[in-house]
């Protein structure tokens, strides 16, 4: 239907922009609202969520300190297990490992340790040995014409001092001898038949000790670890026996440290302590 | 005077001699040789040394002598034979026999005949400057080594 009159014409279109406008105006009114809503619900949200974590915090504070609560408790405990009635590993006192059996061992690593010559090797030293001689007969000769010469014959006096000097400061080198390599023959056999004979006992008590769940000694858990850590038990003892060997061989007492104060100087007892340094590293390793 | 240094020196062969001896009776191969060896060692130095007090007691004068007597031709020949090319050997003597002069035997056990050797060439070195001119002061050199050879090495 069309209206003739322009005027009236107009006046119904902008009626109808008014109902429009309003439609818009009640429809933003409304989105006003719901988000309204929304934002007071989230808020609401991470209000809540706040409160639970300051819950959790506090609870977290609470478990922590009953936690050390706890380890001190257990360190307590410990002290007074270790003092108590608890039956004791005794690793410092071997009277089955005498003193013959030590000095037999410690004879074997010496044997091991000495050199011994090939007989070429052999040859020339002796052949030093006979040089050094000689010079120190003459030199002994020299010093002798010195006690007679008179003060002014010079050219004499210098000569017999420079054939002096010619052994002074020298050392004679050492004679190989041939008894000795058969002596050190038989001293590192009887010294590997004690070393294996102790190494015996001394695993044989471990095992006892591990058996029965008797307490270790201090110096031994410091070294070891309280265990033998899981799979590696026959390495574990292996050390261990090496450990209170070393300590029987080279007289350690400290009730702390096992292996004592480290050796200056090369040879075995060094080797064998930074060996045992190494693998009982391992073992206390987590 | 003399005669003291001489007896410390008998003193010191007879000490000497005893320490050979038992440095003998031991052999080279006895575990105590080496530390007899350092004593005899200490027993020949001691020696030495007094063999060096006897030469020193008998040279010193001798070499004061010979230092003075170099100094003496040195001023001779200076005036006598004067020459801008002989002045070099005639200071190098005049600085040799200085020394001597002050210290007529030195402290090593071979200076002090050295020290005699050394006086003596500066003074045949002054005493050839008149024929030589400068070319003496090669034998004042020739002594100086001498005596740093004898004394040094």
């Amino acid at each position: 239907m069309k209206n003739i009159d322009p005027v009236k014409a107009l006046d119904d279109k902008v009626e109808r922009l008014k109902k429009d406008l309003k439609s818009l105006g009640d429809r933003i009114d409304n989105a006003q609202t719901d988000a309204a809503q929304h934002k007071l619900s989230t808020t609401n949200q991470v209000r809540d969520t706040t409160r639970k974590i300051a819950k959790t915090n506090e609870r977290v504070t609470e478990l922590a300190e009953s936690v050390h609560r706890l380890e001190r408790l257990l360190v307590a405990l410990n002290r007074k297990v270790r003092a108590g009635e608890t039956r004791k590993a005794d690793f410092d006192t071997w009277p089955e490992i005498g003193k013959p059996l030590i000095a037999r061992i410690l004879a074997g690593q010496e044997a091991y340790a000495r050199k011994t010559f090939t007989p070429q090797e052999a040859k020339t030293r002796r052949r030093a040995v006979a040089e050094y001689d000689r010079q120190a007969h003459e030199a002994i000769d020299a010093a002798e014409a010195l006690t007679t010469l008179p003060p002014n014959a010079e050219s004499l006096w210098r000569k017999k001092y420079k054939q002096w000097q010619t052994i002074v400061g020298k050392q004679r080198p050492e004679a190989p001898d041939d008894n000795e390599h058969a002596g050190d023959a038989a001293a590192k056999t009887a010294g590997n038949e004690a070393v294996a004979q102790a190494r015996e006992l001394i695993r044989a008590r471990i095992e006892d000790a591990v058996a029965n769940d008797l307490l270790f000694p201090a110096w031994f858990e410091n070294m070891l670890g309280p265990a033998a850590p899981p799979g590696k038990a026959d390495d574990w003892l292996y050390t261990a026996t090496d450990v209170v060997l070393y300590r029987l061989l080279h007289d350690i007492t400290s009730p702390a440290s096992a292996l004592g104060t480290a050796p200056q100087e090369q040879g075995h007892r060094r080797t064998l302590h930074d060996r045992l340094i190494v693998e009982c590293a391992d073992y206390r390793k987590p | 005077m003399a005669a003291e240094p001489f007896a410390r020196l008998a003193d010191r062969q007879h000490a000497l001699r005893t320490a050979l001896r038992a440095l003998q009776a031991a052999g080279p191969g006895s575990p105590d040789f080496p530390v007899l060896l350092a004593e005899t060692a200490k027993e020949v130095e001691a020696v030495m040394h007094a063999r060096r007090d006897v030469e020193a007691a008998r040279l010193t004068v001798p070499n004061r002598a010979i230092a003075a007597g170099t100094a003496i031709a040195a001023l001779v020949v200076v005036i006598g034979w004067f020459d801008g090319w002989s002045l070099l050997s005639v200071l190098l003597a005049v600085a040799v026999a200085a020394a001597v002069l002050v210290d007529p035997v030195g402290r090593g056990i071979w200076e002090p005949r050295a020290r005699t050797a050394a006086a003596a060439a500066a003074l045949l070195a002054v005493v050839l400057t008149p024929l030589a001119n400068g070319w003496a002061s090669l034998a004042v050199l020739a002594g100086v080594a001498w005596w740093a050879w004898r004394t040094l090495r």
